[in-house]
């Protein structure tokens, strides 16, 4: 089979800095699959140049078989990837209702839709009480479940999801990555990218290890959660011995 | 009791053509944070066409100032602002200073710049009592207008689909593109209303002067700017109150300064001006998520 | 060490060496031409004096012609003869229509007092930046033009105000022209103007890093009004008259879109902004009065009125393929002095 996203030799830089280099990765479809790292190893970079909105100096991403990077951004939801961005990005000024409706852009089934948002708004209660206030006033965690909602109202193959519990409280986070297992349940692919290396791997099939820009390790999560080398990837403290 | 009639009638009047005028300025920068001064020029053109089809009915001759000021709009948006969209917002409010430029001398190229007269709804002027006060038709007529148009565009941006794309647009360009809100359509869209705004505004301005002239739209244009401004950068209600506040304080600085300090009258408003920003930088009423770009 | 200071001075150096070089052209030209050079000088101290303060601080100013203005009048009132003064002037003080000042004082003073009045009233409104501050120093030139078109008593109002000393020639418009250059680019060799310049990068990384943004930006206000009133009074003092119209939208315009056009994050580009919009003026004025085309007997001629349509519209391309200007912001020779520590450029 083929996979859903295929990305091989990917480089992105930034004027002289290099932020991706020879990025290699593959997510078949319904996987969870996360990539973790520290700060700065260039996990965002990597979700903003699958989301069209980085364009890559080097490399091939393929989508269902699609070369699809340097595409116009409002194509991206289009072909079936929704992004959750770093930093919960809901329209503040728009009511909780406006963003969920907005998830639904592209689609014409509107009776569909509706009863979608209801369904949203029965899971979370708080969304249904808070419908008409602007999304500015909810609190952190209903933030997040509003921007993955609002993600998986386009009825995306795959949904990306950019540090989806930085910032959340412990309980909160169990519950963003509930919902993320519900999601894959219902056929949807996740690709996750987390600083939270221990919540990712519990959750994520397979596992990348990113680290100033490259791949230091990649495998099933419950292989790579038992190996002695996992931490020195993640640190990058196999680079202090001279391989780059 | 009779002056205040008066004056009222005088201030809205003159705040809702501000009101117009601001709004047309405000969508633009609200979804590409373009200060497009050549504004000024979809108003003058809107006029001009007015003048080439007097004699027309109003239905036809106002149709066609609607058509010429859209299209000028989008042909500007296509040929000047597109390519420049991602340049540095100087360089995009210089350009549309060129653009006003370059529209204004093909105007006086091709049509000369003196005064043409106009008067494309006679019927208007005349005058109707309010009790004791006689009132000019147009005036009122202006006023009906503006709210009427006010609620119109109100319901657009909150009731339908697209309105709410705008919206989104405004707050996050980005975010709203990653939602699939398609960046040219908006864009598009914000430059056709605003040239059909600018239409509006030269028909109630070209009825009130009785002229037409290559700088018409230009004073109109920089005191909606302002107000624009002093409402608060890209938020369109900010720009409808500025509007209304700018008009209303020309018109009481008119009624009531001194004889021999009247002809100072616009160097209070714009002191004024300068200390409405003073206080409030960000206008009074900001616009949400608008990072300062300019 | 000598080598480091000439390297460094390289663009200074080029700059000026132009400037000089297009006067000395000028004087062997017809006076029709001289005279277009010397407005194009007198327009180079303005553009240099509103990058002074625009260039540095990336805050867009409206106000330079307004200064302009002020300059031009206080240079006329203090050293015009009392004859012609009192005839346009009747209701001057009495001091003031008695004075008479030797020309020369005219635009020092005027820039003087332009600094007096920037350093009043920058000292709120540079607390603004971006649009806010665009539209404030927009007003301020709005208040400078209502005001000194209707305070009649001392500027003659509407009316022309006539009989000023034309003493600026080719040699003294270049002479300023070279002064105004080296103001500005002393100032941007100074630690104030680094630090104003790392504002204009990023505002809040600059304060965070202890620079007092607003005081440094007054700084370049106030020394930019000062040399923008010099260039006012010598425009005064070209033309012989007077009018509060000269002062008004499209010399504003202008003046911003000759330093965008030349880029406006550099003195280099101030300059050449100038002296190309000026250029092409010229040449599109010629092609209206007709060329006659070398060995033809043919002549290349386009209709009145139609230069200013081209003149937009070469402007509006200028910016369209080049966004960032002529020069892209960097200064001529700029790389002489090695790391490019002088002048970042974006």
């Amino acid at each position: 089979m083929t996979a859903l996203l295929a990305i091989e030799g990917l480089a992105v830089s930034y004027g002289r800095i290099s932020a991706l280099r020879g990025v290699s990765l593959q997510v078949d479809s319904g996987e969870i699959v996360a990539i973790v790292g520290p700060n700065g190893a260039g996990k965002s970079t990597l979700l903003s140049c699958i989301a069209g909105l980085v364009r890559p100096a080097a490399g091939v991403i393929r989508f269902r078989g699609d070369a699809i990077a340097g595409q116009p951004l409002e194509r991206t939801v289009r072909r079936g990837i929704a992004l959750v961005p770093e930093g919960r990005h809901v329209f503040a000024g728009l009511t909780v209702l406006e963003n969920l409706r907005l998830g639904a852009t592209i689609r014409t089934d509107r009776a569909r839709v509706a009863s979608e948002i209801d369904a949203y708004m029965d899971l979370f209660p708080i969304l249904a009480d808070r419908r008409h206030a602007p999304a500015g006033t909810l609190s952190g965690g209903e933030q997040q479940m509003l921007v993955i909602a609002r993600g998986l109202l386009s009825n995306p193959a795959l949904l990306m999801l950019d540090e989806p519990s930085l910032g959340l409280a412990p309980r909160i986070t169990d519950q963003v990555y509930d919902l993320i297992e519900s999601v894959r349940a219902r056929g949807v692919t996740v690709l996750l990218v987390e600083q939270n290396a221990d919540r990712a791997l519990r959750s994520a099939d397979r596992t990348y290890v990113l680290n100033t820009g490259a791949v230091r390790l990649s495998g099933a999560s419950g292989d790579l959660r038992g190996r002695p080398d996992f931490e020195a990837a993640y640190f990058g403290l196999d680079l202090v011995g001279g391989q780059a | 009791m009779n002056a205040a009639i008066q004056i009222a009638v005088d201030a809205m009047s003159l705040g809702g053509l501000y009101a117009l005028t601001a709004l047309g300025i405000g969508l633009i920068f609200s979804v590409m944070r373009l200060a497009n001064f050549a504004h000024a020029e979809l108003v003058t053109c809107a006029a001009y066409a007015l003048f080439a089809l007097s004699g027309q009915p109003l239905v036809m001759a106002f149709s066609g100032a609607i058509v010429v000021a859209v299209a000028l709009a989008v042909v500007t948006e296509r040929i000047a602002f597109r390519p420049l969209r991602r340049a540095d917002p100087t360089t995009m409010m210089i350009a549309s200073f060129t653009v006003s430029m370059l529209i204004q001398k093909l105007l006086v190229f091709t049509l000369g710049s003196r005064p043409k007269s106009l008067d494309p709804v006679p019927m208007l002027s005349q005058a109707v009592s309010i009790g004791p006060t006689q009132v000019s038709l147009l005036k009122l007529v202006t006023i009906a207008v503006c709210a009427v148009l006010l609620l119109a565009l109100t319901l657009f941006l909150k009731r339908t689909s697209f309105g709410l794309q705008m919206r989104a647009a405004a707050e996050n360009f980005t975010m709203a593109q990653l939602t699939g809100v398609r960046a040219n359509a908006v864009i598009v869209v914000a430059f056709a209303l605003s040239g059909g705004l600018a239409a509006v505004v030269a028909l109630l301005f070209a009825a009130q002067s009785g002229f037409v002239q290559p700088r018409l739209g230009v004073p109109l244009m920089i005191t909606a700017f302002v107000a624009t401004v002093i409402g608060g950068m890209g938020s369109l209600p900010g720009a409808v109150i500025g509007g209304l506040l700018v008009g209303v304080v020309t018109t009481l600085l008119q009624a009531y300064l001194p004889p021999d300090l009247r002809p100072f009258r616009e160097a209070f408003l714009f002191a004024l001006v300068i200390l409405a920003l003073l206080v409030r930088p960000n206008g009074l009423f900001p616009a949400r998520g608008l990072k300062e770009r300019i | 060490m000598m080598r480091d200071l000439i390297l460094r001075a390289a663009p200074l150096l080029a700059l000026v060496a132009l400037i000089v070089a297009i006067s000395l052209l000028a004087g062997m030209a017809d006076t029709v031409t001289t005279r277009r050079v010397i407005l194009c000088l007198v327009n180079v101290v303005c553009v240099v004096g509103l990058y002074i303060f625009m260039g540095n601080s990336g805050v867009l100013n409206f106000s330079s012609v307004g200064f302009m203005a002020i300059g031009a009048y206080v240079a006329a009132l203090l050293t015009m003869p009392a004859g012609p003064k009192g005839m346009f002037l009747p209701d001057l003080p009495v001091w003031l229509a008695a004075t008479e000042l030797p020309a020369l004082a005219g635009p020092f003073l005027g820039a003087l007092f332009c600094a007096i009045v920037a350093l009043a009233v920058g000292l709120p409104i540079m607390r603004l930046s971006g649009i806010a501050a665009a539209i404030a120093t927009f007003s301020l030139m709005f208040i400078c033009y209502i005001v000194l078109g209707n305070w009649t008593s001392m500027t003659g109002g509407q009316i022309s105000l006539m009989g000023l000393k034309s003493y600026v020639g080719l040699w003294t418009a270049c002479a300023f022209a070279v002064g105004a250059v080296a103001v500005a680019f002393a100032y941007q060799e100074t630690r104030w103007a680094l630090a104003l310049r790392a504002s204009r990068e990023d505002a809040v990384a600059a304060r965070a890093s202890g620079i007092r943004v607003a005081r440094l930006r007054l700084g370049a206000f106030v020394l930019g009004a000062a040399v923008c009133g010099a260039g006012g009074a010598l425009y005064g003092h070209f033309q012989g008259t007077l009018r509060v119209e000269s002062f008004y939208l499209d010399p504003t315009f202008l003046l911003v879109t000759m330093l965008v056009v030349g880029g406006m994050r550099s003195l280099t580009g101030a300059v050449v902004g100038c002296l190309a919009i000026s250029l092409l003026t010229e040449v599109l004025r010629l092609v209206e009065v007709g060329i006659p085309l070398p060995g033809t007997g043919a002549v290349v001629m386009v209709a009145p009125g139609f230069g200013d349509v081209v003149l937009a519209a070469l402007m509006l391309l200028i910016l369209l393929f080049r966004p960032n200007g002529i020069t892209g912001g960097r200064e001529i020779l700029g790389n002489l002095a090695g790391s490019g520590h002088r002048h970042d450029q974006v």
